[in-house]
């Protein structure tokens, strides 16, 4: 069994890596989770995975919530004993993400799923195919929320 | 130099129990690598949970999959229940683990039938699936349904293991016993069986790190990992699991860890009944769940399940993830595919143990 | 005259008994949980065993004569459905099994569902259920039984 991963080492690595100042939050229930930029994001994985053997990444959720209509909230589920959590924020009209796959290989469908379901835009890799969506699929990110017309 | 072909499987293939379309490059008998297609069995199910309420939404994701139904809703409503900040009844909390364990075995005996089938163990196939038939009638028995089961509520459980549902658990759990071992006898000497499966798709602890993967494949690459001991909802928590690994990483490898998956887990139904204590099945839950976020992991039949539900104060989730553990065996599949002949394709599709619906939700 | 159309009679009347008797089964999954799918498996086991009516579950369009669908027909799985139905030879009949397969059951609304299969090809009996149970597939393969008997 792997070793638990503490909250303090998990803080102390991400703040390591990035100018932001960074603070854990604990609103997420069962995560230890942190937000950070989503520049520093590939530099800070990368660091997680070497120095703190953080490689199990369960899954890339990202919404468009109702209190920050203009952003979309990408959160990064990790887990080594406990669940630990990195949070972007993206800019809703151009967002761009980039890609993890050259450091973690499972990263590629969950991306692949986020870009066509909120329409995000993901750098450093080849292409970013459709995984669920049917081939004659036409109206657009289907989880991103609808403008009411006035 | 062999010409390089093509062999498409599916959308429909008798090899295939769901659709997914599968293209397999070949050169002549050696295969060289594969791609899917998946988006057949997407049915929107994330987006359609926002427009139910959190009661309705237990019947919709409880068909998620037919095969790990009761485990995706017990992780639902672990969730909705921490954001509610309720805690369910213990006796609850065991029922709950029971159906999961029974549904465990359902669906271990079912991969064990088409393992089987695929190897040429028709016979097998047979019986399996009529032994498969003893735990769908407890299950019948506890709940009404064979497949879905609506047992769980937000607040608990729906339906009491009453004292004249001991003697036939028992019952029948005994003959589970006499036949699991038998078929543990099957696999372990039959020499057909291992020649098919030593040694292929071999795959690797690191390279199960790196996708992500938990659940009898990893265990059967060696990694330690399941959640029922490392991050247990409860009442694993109070409860001695037996994780069972192997360090090969072959196809064998992971028959064997599904197997004493279901020994392990029929030993584990009985400390269940025997643990399970007095009292209420549920708790009142209240309608409009305070705004909050929440993550819950559980361990299905295949791996991981990581659920992840935000509220916003109404009847209605604001939104709702679900990560099942398919998603990451289907893509460390084409590496799988990458190592193997043509004929054991088979072998190694029903190894990975695909559950379509599941991934594509 | 009268001798020819009498046995004109007796012909069609083995003739369909011998098809109702031995209908070949396509099983296609357009969709769905997998729940009826699973019971639709569990007919060929030694419970239900529907080998005993004659039915027996092929692999090819090409040979079956009964279409065996579940699921709600997701917009991805429409095509394959259609050329499943087209490349098989008629006389045919589609039997749609579980409540999504009629109506789209509890995925109604989703975009990417069409809602039924009925929306794609015509059906012959529908047989609800969520999850339907395998006595209910039998009893709906009864019933095409003697509807064939009588002619369709």
């Amino acid at each position: 069994m792997a070793n638990k991963l503490m909250p303090e080492d998990f803080l102390r690595c991400v703040s390591a890596h990035t100018q932001q100042p960074c603070e854990l939050t604990g609103h997420i229930i069962n995560e230890t989770a942190i937000t950070i930029a989503a520049d520093d994001l590939h530099d800070i994985v990368a660091a997680l995975m070497e120095e703190l053997n953080l490689t199990h990444l369960s899954a890339i959720t990202a919404q468009q919530r109702e209190d920050h209509p203009d952003e979309i909230q990408v959160m990064y589920h990790f887990w080594q004993g406990g669940g630990y959590t990195l949070i972007v924020w993206l800019p809703a009209a151009e967002p761009v993400l980039t890609s993890l796959m050259d450091i973690i290989i499972g990263a590629d469908f969950y991306e692949r799923e986020v870009a066509e379901m909120y329409g995000i835009t993901i750098t450093n890799r080849e292409e970013t195919p459709p995984l669920l969506l049917p081939d004659d699929w036409d109206e657009g990110p289907p989880m991103r929320r609808k403008e009411k017309s006035v | 130099m062999k010409e390089k072909i093509t062999i498409p499987i599916g959308p429909q293939h008798p090899l295939l129990k769901e659709p997914i379309s599968l293209r397999i490059d070949a050169s002549g008998e050696e295969v060289l690598g594969g791609t899917l297609r998946l988006g057949y069995v997407h049915r929107g199910i994330e987006k359609l949970a926002e427009s139910r309420t959190y009661t309705q939404n237990i019947p919709l994701i409880e068909r998620i999959c037919g095969i790990c139904s009761h485990v995706h809703t017990t992780t639902f409503c672990y969730a909705v229940e921490a954001l509610l900040g309720i805690e369910i009844p213990p006796r609850a909390q065991y029922i709950r683990a029971l159906l999961c364990e029974l549904e465990r075995i359902h669906s271990h005996l079912l991969w064990l039938g088409v393992l089987a089938k695929h190897v040429g163990l028709e016979t097998v196939f047979m019986h399996s699936w009529h032994d498969r038939e003893l735990v769908l009638d407890i299950m019948e028995e506890l709940s009404g349904g064979r497949v879905s089961h609506g047992i769980n509520q937000i607040g608990g459980v729906r339906f009491d293991v009453d004292a004249e549902h001991h003697p036939m658990m028992a019952d029948k759990m005994q003959k589970l016993h006499e036949r699991i071992t038998q078929f543990m006898q099957i696999f372990e000497r039959e020499p057909s069986i291992k020649a098919r499966t030593h040694g292929v798709a071999p795959l690797s602890a690191d390279l199960i790190r790196q996708y992500g993967l938990a659940g009898p494949v990893a265990r059967a690459s060696g990694v330690d990992v399941d959640m029922r001991r490392d991050d247990p909802l409860p009442p694993y928590d109070r409860l001695d699991i037996s994780v069972i690994t192997h360090p090969d990483g072959d196809a064998w490898s992971r028959t064997y860890v599904r197997i004493y998956e279901i020994y392990e887990s029929l030993l584990l139904c009985e400390k269940i009944l025997q643990a399970i204590p007095e009292g209420n099945i549920s708790v009142r839950a209240r309608r409009k769940v305070p705004a909050g976020e929440v993550v819950v992991r559980s361990e299905a039949p295949r791996g991981e399940v990581v659920y992840y539900l935000r509220s916003n104060g109404t009847e209605y989730p604001a939104r709702l993830k679900i990560r099942t553990p398919t998603l990451p065996a289907l893509a460390i599949m084409p590496m799988q595919l990458a190592q193997i002949h043509v004929a054991d394709i088979p072998v190694v599709l029903a190894g990975v143990d695909l559950c379509i619906a599941c991934a594509d939700r | 005259m009268k001798g020819r159309t009498r046995l004109r009679q007796t012909i069609n009347s083995i003739y369909r008994w011998a098809q109702k008797n031995s209908l070949w089964v396509i099983h296609y999954n357009s969709g769905g949980c997998n729940g009826c799918d699973i019971e639709i498996l569990d007919l060929l086991t030694p419970r239900y065993d529907v080998e005993r009516l004659g039915i027996l579950a092929e692999g090819s369009p090409r040979h079956a004569d009964v279409l065996l669908c579940t699921g709600p027909v997701t917009r991805q799985s429409k095509e394959g459905l259609l050329q499943i139905y087209s490349q098989m030879p008629s006389p045919k009949w589609v039997v749609a099994v579980g409540s999504c397969s009629i109506t789209g059951g509890v995925f109604q609304g989703s975009p990417t569902v069409l809602g039924g299969i009925d929306k794609v090809v015509p059906v012959d009996l529908y047989v609800p259920g969520c999850a339907t149970r395998p006595e209910a597939i039998i009893a709906a393969f009864v019933q095409l039984q003697e509807r064939i008997a009588h002619g369709k």
